[in-house]
């Protein structure tokens, strides 16, 4: 078994694996369409998500330079609207260069590592902001979560390995960059990551060894049940639309356990819904 | 090593607006030059957001996508692949405040963007009454392809650019035959009017509305030549003959303001003609570009299939024969009388060449001008008893076809009693094969026979547990009690209230169908047709209020199925690289722009590869923007085109096959019907013209 051709690594998908190794296979080695229910009630679910790329298309329709005004008047949704204004009332103080919703891709251990960014602001050899917005509800993640995820390591990385573009096409002094968190539902407490050489190289190291384990472990796995590893369970099958494939009696979650463990590091935490991976793939 | 030319396009100029044009035959490594040159850009150190690659559909840029998932694509910003219509789309949904009022819809409500599938509801809907006043009589064509139809007019009007409310009066125009048939164009236009009408009441944007959109009102503002032309100032466009005169005009604007474009043209195609592609207008575009570069040389084919090709030209045709010596060899046929037989053949040709030769299946190509479900399976079930598996493409198959969506949308008609949509006893049956594992066709309609009511128009069934002894012996209690689950869950589901379609499925699916001792345990194949259904039915519900009765929505959507109207094409489908042998149709395989070692070309008797389709209400060469006004289409006409069209296929399978083409023919087609269309004509004068030439050799 073998990565597909086409295949570059992500924050997600690194995420995957790291959380399930048998999930990682299942979604991007076999490309298995499981169209089970991953939280309930799903038009809630649904609901939640088609709001927080609402949320994004708001932001970037700014970014475009678009009159706050004009953009508000095409906002029907009340949570949408709160949100909306949240962040037009807690502006982030940025650098004048505004890159939103920018793929950037470095290599890694012989693949491809891609990070889909919200937004890049940057004030060329001086400090690369990344902005992530964050739509989640229920509480504010922590600072130590956040700090584990992959997606704060391999944003981070890959700005640093590949951000030239925002840099004048001169390499990226690591500790130029900056990650910050914004969330809709807590406007005034964004999370700051600055980031530095060290970083960088212990991330490199980290992640090539991540991306060398990903690779051996799928050259030697079989198909479906002689595949990688399975999560022990619990919650991570429970965030899962594969659990009945694997035959874990999980259930789907609620919309109410993922919005409770969001702070508590719990597997599910980082599904943020699912948006994460939507806004990766689409918008 | 790469050619000159290859090299004058990877390393020319990237900056003061230089153009280049690189034209020549399929095969001849132009995208591999593109591909190059994209490289080259990022090497240079221009930033992959500012480039952009402009194909017709996805599935042409994949040798652009897989260069820049590999090692060799520098790091920094992402490269845009993008379409027109996928251009457009992004477009209008970001600048949607600012251009809805002028464009005609309400800025406060979101732009429904509606599929193929949601545009054949709409125009159903639209339909529907002009239908009750019996117009389209005359017209023996099913009501989807009425729709289809009106809905394809709408299109070639936005992508050749005028007004859709000149349809009628174009196709009128041209018209040669039956003195009722400009009524009809009347009530094509009335129709198509209506619908733009509602899509304009209802936000609604179909493709025709899209493009139309895009041109009249995200173009000209200033944000949105920002959005395009000031983002990317590099375009690579690939396969520019098979898009639409829309697109060349963006094209033509784009090169006045971009660093540097490379255009890239191949002869003879334009496969893409009844959507709207236009050769003629892409050539065009050579005027605006600053070189020219000429590759000529296909790559691809051997010499022999080269000569082959040209022999096949229609010039050379009356005098062509079989190409001699080792050109033979680059051409097999065989002919039977039966189709069986020939399918037979192919399988042992395959096989040999697979087993014997040590040809990678994935280098063998088996195309037919169509491919139903029934050639589908028996070349698949042929290739398999030689251990040779087979990956298909039929982008056309409509959901209803799959065995698994049968069974779904029969589970769905069961859960929902009261949308009075009772399947047949056989659906049934055929249902409970596919949901319960282990239970045959006997045992299933013995056990529907039982259990399967129809009370008033309502669909019912009763538990196992309260069916006679004896019968449930024969059934086996196994069975039944894996049916009893099923239909208990049925039961609690209508129980807690209806709930949308998608959500249904994927409960059921869950729940029941994909659990051990059930139909859709581990079968990956039955869990894809499940997810395309329910991705289908989203996108289905979308073009929906969210407040919208769910019942109905769900109701219509089963009918539409039904009809046959839902048809979605799903890009992981086009995906399957797989190493299998592919089954394919002819253009679909044209399409996919991979050439093979080997093809197979099945039912050379079939009209099929020289006619077009049946589309009574539209017409797709009138409908250009090269046909004059006034002029009507004759048969000369129509035979010209066919002929064009034949060539231009035949060759563009020629110069995607690298070592040899096989024939099949068959005296009686699929359906048991003489073949002896054209393309079996031009072969069959070439074995003459061989033969006589074989004569005169010996003579001599």
């Amino acid at each position: 078994m073998s990565l597909p051709a086409s295949f570059a690594f992500s924050q997600a998908s690194l995420q995957d694996y790291v959380d399930c190794p048998r999930r990682f296979q299942l979604r991007y080695v076999e490309r298995l369409a499981w169209p089970t229910p991953v939280a309930e009630p799903m038009l809630e679910v649904e609901a939640h998500l088609a709001r927080g790329l609402d949320f994004h298309r708001l932001v970037y329709q700014h970014a475009l330079g678009l009159d706050p005004a004009t953009i508000g008047e095409s906002i029907s949704d009340a949570k949408l609207a709160m949100w909306w204004e949240a962040y037009l009332s807690h502006p982030l103080e940025l650098p004048e260069r505004r890159f939103p919703e920018i793929g950037v891709s470095t290599s890694l251990g012989g693949h491809r590592l891609v990070a889909q960014f919200d937004l890049v602001a940057a004030a060329p050899g001086e400090r690369l902001v990344i902005v992530d917005w964050k739509t989640n509800e229920g509480r504010r993640p922590r600072r130590e979560w956040l700090a584990k995820r992959l997606q704060t390591r391999v944003y981070r990385y890959v700005l640093a390995q590949a951000g030239q573009r925002f840099n004048q096409g001169e390499p990226v002094d690591p500790s130029w960059v900056e990650m910050i968190y914004w969330f809709a539902a807590f406007p005034a407490q964004p999370e700051r990551f600055g980031y530095d050489p060290a970083e960088l190289e212990q991330d490199r190291g980290d992640l090539e060894a991540l991306v060398g384990e990903i690779e051996a472990a799928v050259a030697q796995a079989g198909s479906g049940a002689a595949g990688l590893a399975q999560a022990r369970g619990d919650a991570t099958c429970r965030y899962c639309r594969y659990a009945s494939y694997c035959e874990r009696e999980a259930g789907a979650a609620t919309a109410d356990d993922l919005e409770g463990q969001a702070d508590e590091g719990a597997p599910g935490a980082g599904f943020d819904l699912g948006l994460e991976q939507v806004a990766e793939v689409e918008f | 090593m790469e050619s000159k030319e290859a090299s004058q396009v990877i390393t020319a100029p990237h900056s003061g607006g230089y153009s280049v044009f690189l034209e020549g035959p399929a095969g001849a490594g132009k995208t591999t030059a593109a591909v190059r040159r994209l490289e080259h850009l990022l090497h240079e150190g221009v930033p992959g957001d500012a480039i952009l690659v402009l194909t017709p559909q996805r599935t042409l840029a994949e040798p652009y996508q897989r260069f820049l998932r590999s090692q060799d694509a520098p790091g920094g910003s992402e490269v845009t692949l993008a379409t027109l219509g996928g251009l457009a789309r992004r477009a209008i949904d970001l600048l949607w405040p600012l251009i809805a009022e002028d464009a005609g819809f309400r800025a406060a409500e979101r732009p429904v963007f509606l599929t193929l599938e949601t545009a054949q509801y709409h125009m159903d809907q639209v339909l529907a009454p002009f239908l009750e006043k019996r117009y389209f009589d005359s017209v023996a064509i099913r009501r989807n392809r009425l729709a289809s139809q009106v809905i394809d007019n709408l299109n070639k009007a936005a992508v050749v650019g005028f007004p859709h409310q000149e349809i009628a009066a174009r196709l009128s125009q041209a018209w040669t035959g039956d003195p009722g048939q400009p009524r009809v164009y009347e009530q094509v236009q009335e129709c198509a009017s209506a619908f733009r009408a509602r899509c304009l009441e209802n936000n609604l944007l179909d493709f025709s509305l899209q493009i139309e959109t895009f041109v009249r009102h995200v173009l000209p503002t200033p944000e949105g030549q920002s959005f395009l032309f000031q983002r990317y100032h590099h375009l690579i466009a690939d396969n520019v003959e098979e898009d639409v005169p829309v697109a060349h005009e963006l094209v033509t604007r784009w090169l006045a303001l971009a660093e540097s474009a490379t255009l890239v043209y191949d002869w003879d195609a334009g496969y893409r003609a009844f959507l709207g592609a236009d050769p003629q207008s892409a050539y065009e575009l050579r005027k605006s570009c600053r070189r020219v570069i000429w590759m000529e040389r296909c790559l691809v084919a051997s010499e022999e299939l080269q000569d082959l090709g040209t022999r096949l030209a229609p010039r050379l045709r009356r005098s062509a024969s079989l190409p001699a010596g080792r050109g033979r060899q680059a051409l097999v046929y065989a002919s039977f009388r039966f189709h069986p037989q020939m399918l037979d053949w192919v399988a042992d040709q395959v096989s040999r060449l697979v087993t014997e030769e040590g040809t990678p299946p994935r280098e063998v190509a088996i195309v037919a001008p169509y491919l139903s479900d029934a050639l589908r399976f028996a070349l698949a079930l042929r290739l398999e008893r030689y251990g040779i598996s087979a990956v298909s493409h039929r982008p056309s198959r409509s959901l209803r076809e799959e065995e698994g969506t049968r069974c779904l949308l029969t589970l769905t008609a069961l859960a929902h009693p009261d949308w009075g949509i009772a399947p047949g006893p056989f659906d049934v049956t055929r249902m409970l094969v596919q949901a319960i594992d282990s239970l045959d066709v006997v045992r299933a309609q013995q056990l529907s026979r039982i259990v399967y009511r129809v009370r008033d128009g309502r669909p019912a069934l009763t538990a196992f547990q309260e069916i006679a002894g004896e019968a449930q012996e024969r059934i086996t209690f196994l069975l039944g009690g894996r049916y009893d689950e099923l239909l208990g869950w049925l039961e609690a589901y209508r129980q807690g209230g209806a709930s949308s379609l998608d959500h249904f499925i994927s409960r059921l699916f869950a729940d029941v169908l994909s659990q051990a001792g059930f139909g859709f345990h581990r079968d990956l194949d039955a869990a894809r047709v499940a997810a395309n259904l329910v991705e289908s039915f989203s996108k289905f519900r979308r073009a929906f209020p969210r407040d919208a009765d769910q019942a109905q929505i769900g109701r219509e959507y089963l009918r539409m199925v039904q009809q046959g109207v839902v048809a979605a094409q799903y890009i992981e489908d086009w995906q399957l690289d797989g190493d299998g042998v592919l089954l394919a149709p002819a253009y679909t395989f044209l399409m996919r722009n991979r050439a093979a070692d080997y093809q197979f070309w099945l039912d050379a008797g079939s009209r099929g590869w020289w006619e077009r389709p049946y589309q009574p209400l539209t017409h797709p060469y009138v409908l250009t923007r090269h046909w004059p006004e006034g002029k009507q289409w004759t048969d000369g006409d129509e035979y010209q085109v066919r002929q064009l069209t034949m060539d231009r296929l035949l060759l563009g399978l020629v110069r995607r096959c690298r070592k040899g083409i096989y024939l099949g023919i068959s005296d009686l087609g699929e359906q048991g019907y003489e073949q002896r269309g054209p393309l079996l004509e031009v072969f069959q004068r070439m074995l003459r013209h061989a033969v006589q030439a074989g004569r005169g050799e010996r003579d001599a």
